[in-house]
């Protein structure tokens, strides 16, 4: 069974509860609990803000598209985008055991798009940044 | 996304309600302002209302608690549901925060 669904936005970070009501109705179509839907909708908030923020040259207005598929036991979201280079899974992760004084603002994204997430993998093809996201869910 | 802060028994107390994605982070930052200006004082975040917070929100957090214990004041963190427990654990915010049920 083979299920598509897709979503573009601009790189404005207002647009994130469109994201969040497409990731939402994705989950239900899959039948996720919602502590499920809750991660994923973080991991891909995380992940889609990184490009809204980094991946188009300021003052620039940029696409960023969400793809989500449903096969076999797997959801897989699909992000593209057509900035410049960015590998999110290069950068580096925040060490989550420091104090409070030591920890940096930031570094927190790509550490729980990680965690959440079974699989992360990136390419750069034909001038497009690829991020996809994949999770194992149960039948 | 609604934020409010009272005043009570000399701790201040931030409420927040609804979800803390990136694009309600913008406000709120406004919004607990009052919580970086406070002197000394313990503050609490209520988060019983708090349905969902991202990166951007837990460093909002994370920011009340450097500029608070600067000051000698505590910071403690009231009524997180399961999910966002599961959230705190897994960004380690969970060993930087006290907690209240």
């Amino acid at each position: 069974m083979f299920n598509v669904q897709c979503l573009t936005l601009q790189n404005d970070v207002q647009q994130v509860p469109q994201l969040a009501q497409f990731v939402d109705e994705v989950c239900e179509a899959a039948g996720l609990d919602t502590a499920t839907a809750m991660k994923l909708n973080l991991a891909v908030e995380e992940a889609v803000v990184n490009v809204m923020n980094y991946a188009y040259p300021p003052g620039t207005v940029g696409n960023v598209s969400i793809k989500a598929e449903v096969h076999d036991n797997q959801l897989e979201f699909t992000i593209t985008d057509s900035g410049i280079p960015f590998d999110p899974t290069s950068q580096q992760e925040a060490d989550t055991t420091l104090s409070a004084e030591e920890r940096p603002i930031g570094g927190l994204g790509i550490h729980l798009v990680r965690t959440i997430m079974d699989s992360i993998s990136y390419e750069r093809i034909d001038g497009n940044n690829t991020l996809r996201l994949i999770k194992t869910i149960k039948n | 996304m609604k934020t409010t802060i009272e005043e009570k028994n000399g701790d201040l107390v931030a409420s927040f309600e609804g979800r803390l994605d990136t694009a309600a982070s913008v406000q709120t930052a406004k919004d607990i302002e009052p919580l970086n200006a406070c002197n000394g004082q313990d503050i609490i975040l209520d988060c019983t209302l708090l349905e969902y917070i991202s990166s951007s929100g837990l460093r909002l957090f994370l920011t009340v608690l450097k500029n608070v214990k600067a000051k000698g004041g505590k910071v403690f963190v009231k009524g997180l549901n399961n999910e966002l427990k599961s959230v705190f654990a897994m960004t380690g915010f969970i060993n930087l925060f006290e907690f209240k049920e």
